[in-house]
């Protein structure tokens, strides 16, 4: 059924882009992607490949998997040595630089003449650098609650629906199962290791229900309100008390969690596969956070290098018309288990394959009315190394027990700083 | 017809002439390779430059990344960070590397695989050594913790990659595990150097085993400990991955050596002229470093 589906979609991009045909013979587009051998998502690139190529004969494409952790390093290297790879794929906090280095073609004509329909796109505003969109978003998502329910159940507790509320369950779930000393069951999972942008994520569930905002709309840094320093509390509660597992990856924790050894996960759709294949894959249900509003934020884009040719650049834009197109941003949703950021894709089947597909669109659209993005405004070139930054603070702060009120002064006073450079 | 140009290199005084031309190929080779870079690098290291591209033109001549560094903090807590991991790794490695060589030069039942068990570690791919010591030292889950509990040594347990000290100390073990192999082997090869007939002879004189080690094997082992120095000096200066894999160079900053604040400032925050500018740094100290050991060893002998 999936391949009858995909074939038609082909079949539909090759007529729409038969135009292009022409002057595209016996050609070979480079494409570096973190995502090709993602179960999902992968699968849904290839199905954008294969219809491209099967719209434009003669035409390949170079699909080639780079690992998410060195990422950065090659595309800044291919960039940098003038040999960017003809369709670029990069994560949502790091297009800026590029962008800004003047590297990214902008694609206000190309959608102006092909009129693609890009409003109410979500998290679409991100890819406007300069005054000029430089990409088009790939997805957009918002955090759900997902909750081992016999975990909950043993200690008489609800779904939480507060901060109050979740607290109290994090700690009566945290326990030392065998009594060797040692915890064997978390209340809820961080990661607390690896790289600033996942850290301040995970802190953002606190900070954004305490009311806080690392930057108001104009740019302004605004740690040191009220709220943010309650939201740095929060976190320093969580994990000065262990209620979380300590120094492990996001992978890690989300393996924890599938396999029951964490009663409390907020996370993005990307859970969703894990807890399939997870040993707590019965006992585990979903909600909406206990937050408001949820953390969310953009994912990953696609653009259009200046260093190609013109025929190269026509041809990566049918690539990306072809991804952005109301088949494919549904198909995205089935095979990607991820609401889509077109507000016209068709999402009849992924509800019906995925009984929380309602859940994740609500929360995503809930951290979109909101505003919600991990990277925030004003600070998006310096983004790496303000996420680096809040982390060592925050670090600070648990290791050596800081006064949330004195971190928030600290970290308002380097934000501001970076934000001079 | 008389040639126009002949090289004839059977002249006794060209004969030098066909030792350059072999060596040509690797000269250039490595012009290409090492100093072409390093030029480049230097360069940067002048001007200030985020992202650098070699096709743009070259923005004005500036000190500025170097002012920033000697006035940086972070800088001179990474050079002393390496300095650290340079002194204790080194020390560890040798002694544990020259008591592993001597115990598998003598000759015992099962010498070969003891050899190879020595040998093991080096031979191990870093990230794999890393990620098998960062699943011992798990702080919720790991080996250690348990251990540590079960014997009464603490009694809670450690978050060995939260605490500067704690996770300083799990990437030292990690590096002196990986690397105490190599000073081994090296050792086990300047002992089987040595002449046995002076060893008879301490024995006639009545030497012991203890006077023997350090009249005659630690003496005849000094140009090889020399080298094996300056080399295990310079693995540590610049290994990148095991503290990379490990703790990316935190806990704030507590395992952050000049090579991962190199790579953290050209790759992840994009400042290449800053990061070249480390990088000229940490090359300075490490030719420095190396002259004085290599330029001392001949004394020691």
């Amino acid at each position: 059924m999936l391949r009858r589906t995909l074939t038609v979609l082909a079949t539909t991009a090759a007529l729409a882009l038969s135009t292009n045909v022409a002057f595209a013979q016996n050609k070979v587009l480079k494409f570096v992607s973190w995502q090709k051998d993602e179960r999902g998502v992968g699968d849904w690139w290839a199905s954008v490949i294969k219809a491209f190529e099967e719209a434009h004969p003669g035409v390949k494409i170079e699909w080639t998997k780079v690992e998410r952790g060195a990422y950065a390093d090659t595309m800044t290297t291919l960039f940098a040595g003038g040999n960017p790879p003809d369709i670029v794929h990069l994560a949502s906090f790091e297009f800026q630089k590029f962008a800004d280095n003047g590297w990214l073609e902008p694609l206000d004509p190309y959608i102006k003449d092909s009129k693609l329909d890009l409003i109410n796109w979500a998290g679409q505003d991100t890819c406007v650098w300069n005054k000029q969109t430089v990409c088009t978003m790939m997805l957009y998502f918002g955090y759900f609650l997902a909750y081992n329910e016999d975990l909950l159940k043993k200690e008489g507790l609800s779904v939480p629906k507060t901060y109050a509320e979740f607290l109290e369950a994090a700690k009566k779930t945290t326990k030392d199962l065998n009594g060797d000393g040692i915890i064997d069951q978390y209340g809820t999972g961080h990661e607390t290791r690896g790289g600033g942008g996942q850290y301040i994520s995970e802190m953002m569930n606190y900070t954004l229900d305490a009311g806080g905002r690392w930057t108001d709309e104009n740019g302004k840094v605004t740690i040191n309100t009220p709220q943010m320093i309650e939201g740095l509390s929060r976190w320093k509660t969580i994990v000065k008390n262990n209620l979380t597992p300590r120094d492990m990856s996001a992978g890690e924790v989300r393996q924890l969690f599938a396999d029951g050894k964490i009663a409390l996960k907020m996370d993005g759709p990307w859970l969703w596969p894990i807890i399939q294949k997870g040993k707590a894959k019965d006992q585990i249900k979903t909600a909406m956070v206990p937050f408001n509003p949820p953390v969310g934020g953009s994912s990953n884009i696609l653009a259009i290098p200046t260093d190609i040719s013109k025929d190269n650049k026509k041809l990566v834009w049918d690539f990306i018309k072809i991804a952005t197109s109301d088949p494919f941003q549904s198909t995205y949703a089935t095979l990607g288990a991820s609401p889509p950021p077109s507000p016209r894709a068709d999402i009849k089947a992924a509800k019906a394959e995925n009984p929380n597909f309602d859940l994740l669109v609500e929360a995503t659209q809930a951290a979109a009315k909101a505003k919600v993005d991990r990277i925030p405004k004003g600070l998006e070139i310096q983004f790496n190394e303000f996420s680096k930054m809040v982390m060592e603070e925050a670090q600070r702060m648990i290791i050596q027990d800081l006064d949330p009120k004195a971190v928030a002064a600290t970290m308002q006073q380097k934000a501001e700083a970076l934000q001079q450079q | 017809m008389k040639p126009r140009f002949s090289l004839d290199l059977a002249r006794p005084s060209r004969r030098h002439w066909l030792g350059y031309l072999l060596l040509a190929p690797a000269v250039l080779l490595i012009g290409l390779i090492i100093i072409y870079p390093l030029i480049v690098s230097v360069d940067i290291s002048f001007q200030n430059v985020n992202i650098a591209r070699l096709d743009q033109p070259r923005r004005p001549f500036t000190t500025a990344n170097y002012e920033r560094l000697f006035a940086s903090g972070d800088f001179w807590n990474a050079s002393w960070v390496t300095l650290k991991l340079i002194v204790i790794v080194s020390l560890f490695c040798f002694v544990i590397g020259l008591a592993t060589a001597l115990l598998v030069n003598n000759k015992f039942k099962g010498r070969t695989f003891a050899r190879l068990l020595v040998a093991l570690p080096w031979a191990m791919p870093e990230v794999i050594a890393v990620v098998i010591f960062a699943w011992m030292f798990d702080s919720s889950f790991g080996l250690m913790n348990w251990v540590f509990i079960k014997l009464g040594f603490i009694d809670t347990t450690i978050n060995w990659f939260s605490s500067p000290a704690a996770a300083f100390a799990v990437v030292c073990i990690t590096m002196i595990w990986k690397g105490y192999p190599f000073v081994s082997i090296m050792m086990l090869a300047g002992l089987q150097s040595i002449p046995e007939d002076f060893y008879n002879a301490a024995r006639v004189d009545g030497a012991n085993a203890w006077q023997r080690l350090v009249n005659i094997t630690i003496p005849s082992l000094m140009p090889v400990l020399g080298v094996t120095l300056v080399l295990v000096m310079l693995w540590v200066f610049r290994d990148f991955s095991i503290i990379y894999v490990m703790t990316g160079g935190g806990p704030l900053k507590a395992t952050q050596s000049l090579s991962i604040m190199t790579y953290e400032q050209a790759f992840g925050f994009f400042k290449m002229g800053y990061a070249s500018a480390i990088g000229v740094v940490t090359l300075i100290i490490c030719v420095i470093a190396s002259r004085l050991m290599i330029g001392r060893a001949p004394d020691n002998i």
